[in-house]
């Protein structure tokens, strides 16, 4: 059913540029590769590994491997209006409901067998101890072996140093599941697409600062998360610079990616899955538009050719939600700051220790700096619990709000 | 010419019919009922016909509260928090904080001084500590809602009810009074729970609330032993409107006002 999906996706996408004759839009170009990488993850031709959200994706791709983090398929199931079954699944085998949806729709979806067989799995210890559990529960099902990367929460040089030498260590591992060592060469290919991608996607990211931005509330909506898995391939150049491409343009003409730019938002952590109206509602009603997005950002140097595994260790470190919570409002502020913000909607996905743990003091730190906080109390994945009219209530008194400020 | 204010809430439907000069010329509230558009229509029909006033002298309609798309002759809809300030600012020009407590929802709404939300913190997908959970524990205790309002006459704060969530409280109020604690001690606990909820929002929106003046609006602000509960852990007077579950229908009026 997943593989039909994602293939039919594929082919809707594709006719629809073969009718229209002119070039994609970003969006479709980065929905086509993912559907694509999609197709290949259920193809059952592929070695595949799933993974924790910060491992070195381009590293495994260069060893033949179609890696994919877990939480991608509670994203993917919400976003097909199949989640609520998986859902249930996992609660007849006794999860409780206040445990992350994008976990819980993963092992509904593993009992059910609708996850791809992995050859083995590598789990990460950031962001999430939640993902960890999970992905040892796949191990145990699918009586894969398991390998964790420890992730530091300083880039002091030992902590950095015990994170590379994890990484040569999960080469080693790869290499004995696999029976192929790796090839030298095509991990520096990799690095060449990685950096060239990080290039690129650093100006779209700056373009998008623009007032008013050349991006709407959905052209970058979650790029940041699944974009990674793209990485160290030619795609993940091709996306960029599709992307760069169009924003220059509008840039140049003064043009917003959106109908109307008037109030500029930035959404923390990730978006509503499900199909909703919010977004439309805020950009028609209140042209309020979503410009950034927190996990939205290149907070890594690029790859170094001689010493991948430090750099890809840094990377793994350098992302915001690792570490002391002052580095992820620091963070926050710096964006709110970089992309001109008037408010910020926080929608603390339920279950998610990482979206409503902090939230209170994401929304005191923001505060000082004139920036309003809206907590929604959303379950990002689950609709079941989802009432749109109160949500709309809420979004909408905090836009007026904001009106009245500018 | 006229303006008008409707606030189509979960449990009443309210109206305030204003003047050019921002005068409340007739104000009206009736229970929503499971059809909300013949609500609209008569607390319509019942404001004008108290100042004998046609629809076609009504200027600009705007609309709040949850059902407030469903008014269609509005010039526009704006939530309730707006017109909950709105209102209170043309009532209480020195209110600084509002409380306002509906059917379906409380808030907190921190003003600025011109009577603009600064502020405002709203309780989760919970009817605990709103009207809905009064309902509930009214019926339980067999009163009707009125008189739960004056039955903690007298309490020695000797109960306090744990459960936030209305299903939950409701089956430990029958406990209690299958045990044969005191109406008056079980009111006065749901009283206190309502009113340590609703604190929890006021201080998202005013940690310096000390010295600040507070307001409350919404059927609630009816509810004389909430509000002494509330009071209490604020430690200071709550101001109330005299019609405090029209605010937000006034607030609605100056909008249809000042946007025509």
């Amino acid at each position: 059913m997943i593989k039909e999906y994602f293939d039919n996706l594929i082919q809707g996408i594709e006719n629809s540029l073969n009718e229209n004759s002119k070039k994609i839009s970003p969006r479709k170009a980065y929905a086509l590769e993912l559907a694509r990488f999609g197709s290949r993850l259920y193809s059952e031709n592929e070695r595949i590994a799933w993974c924790g959200l910060t491992v070195p994706f381009d590293l495994l791709s260069a060893m033949n491997i179609t890696s994919c983090f877990v939480e991608f398929v509670g994203a993917m199931l919400s976003s097909m209006g199949s989640v609520s079954d998986f859902i249930k699944e996992a609660e007849m085998e006794g999860f409780p409901g206040d445990l992350c949806s994008y976990h819980r729709s993963i092992i509904g979806a593993t009992k059910k067998d609708f996850m791809p067989k992995p050859d083995f799995l590598i789990g990460t210890s950031c962001p999430c101890s939640g993902g960890l559990a999970v992905m040892e529960n796949l191990a145990s099902h699918f009586k894969k072996d398991f390998f964790v990367l420890n992730i530091p929460q300083s880039d002091s040089k030992e902590h950095v140093k015990y994170l590379a030498d994890q990484i040569k260590y999960m080469v080693k591992f790869i290499a004995e599941h696999t029976g192929e060592p790796m090839d030298k060469e095509k991990l520096q290919q990799a690095i060449l697409y990685t950096n060239e991608a990080r290039e690129i996607m650093a100006e779209v990211y700056q373009l998008a600062q623009s007032v008013p931005s050349p991006t709407n509330s959905q052209l970058l909506a979650n790029i940041g998360i699944a974009y990674a898995l793209l990485l160290g391939t030619p795609a993940a150049v091709n996306i960029a610079k599709i992307y760069r491409d169009d924003f220059v343009q509008k840039v140049k003409s003064n043009t917003s990616g959106a109908q109307k730019e008037r109030i500029r938002l930035l959404w923390i952590q990730n978006r509503i899955q499900f199909k909703n109206n919010l977004i439309n509602m805020m950009e028609q009603e209140y042209n309020a538009v979503i410009v950034a997005d927190e996990l939205n950002d290149i907070t890594w140097e690029p790859i170094d050719p001689d010493d991948p595994f430090t750099s890809m260790a840094l990377r793994s470190i350098s992302i915001p939600f690792n570490g002391k919570g002052q580095r992820r409002i620091d963070h926050l502020i710096d964006m709110a700051k970089r992309y001109k913000i008037h408010g910020a909607i926080n929608p603390c996905n339920w279950g998610c220790r990482q979206g409503t743990g902090m939230r209170g003091i994401i929304e005191q730190s923001l505060k000082k700096i004139g920036v309003p906080v809206l907590n929604l109390e959303v379950d990002c994945i689950d609709s079941t619990n989802f009432s749109e009219g109160q949500i709309k209530t809420r979004i909408q008194a905090f836009l007026e709000m904001i009106e009245e400020r500018l | 010419m006229y303006y008008l204010g409707i606030d189509i809430g979960s449990l009443s439907c309210d109206a305030v019919l204003i003047d050019e000069k921002k005068q409340i010329l007739s104000s009206s509230v009736i229970p929503t009922g499971a059809k909300n558009q013949e609500a609209i229509e008569r607390v319509c029909n019942e404001v004008l016909m108290k100042k004998n006033i046609s629809k076609d002298q009504i200027k600009a309609i705007v609309s709040t509260g949850y059902g407030r798309e469903r008014v269609t002759d509005r010039l526009s809809s704006v939530t309730e928090i707006t017109c909950h300030a709105k209102g209170i600012h043309a009532l209480i020009p020195e209110a600084q904080v509002l409380i306002d407590i509906g059917g379906q929802d409380s808030k907190a709404i921190r003003l600025n001084n011109r009577g603009k939300v600064q502020d405002f913190a709203m309780n989760d997908k919970c009817a605990a500590g709103t009207g809905r959970f009064l309902e509930a524990m009214a019926r339980a205790l067999q009163v009707d809602i009125e008189e739960l309002s004056m039955m903690d006459n007298g309490a020695t704060e000797l109960i306090t009810i744990s459960s936030m969530c209305t299903v939950f409280a409701e089956s430990e109020v029958v406990s209690l009074i299958a045990n044969g604690t005191a109406v008056n001690e079980i009111v006065n606990g749901l009283n206190r729970s309502i009113s340590s909820r609703t604190i929890g929002l006021v201080k998202r929106v005013a940690p310096d609330i000390d010295g600040l003046s507070i307001a409350m609006s919404g059927g609630v602000a009816h509810n004389k032993g909430v509000v002494k509960a509330l009071s209490k852990v604020l430690n200071t007077d709550i101001q109330i409107p005299e019609k405090p579950d029209t605010v937000g229908a006034l607030g609605a009026a100056l909008i249809a006002l000042e946007r025509s």
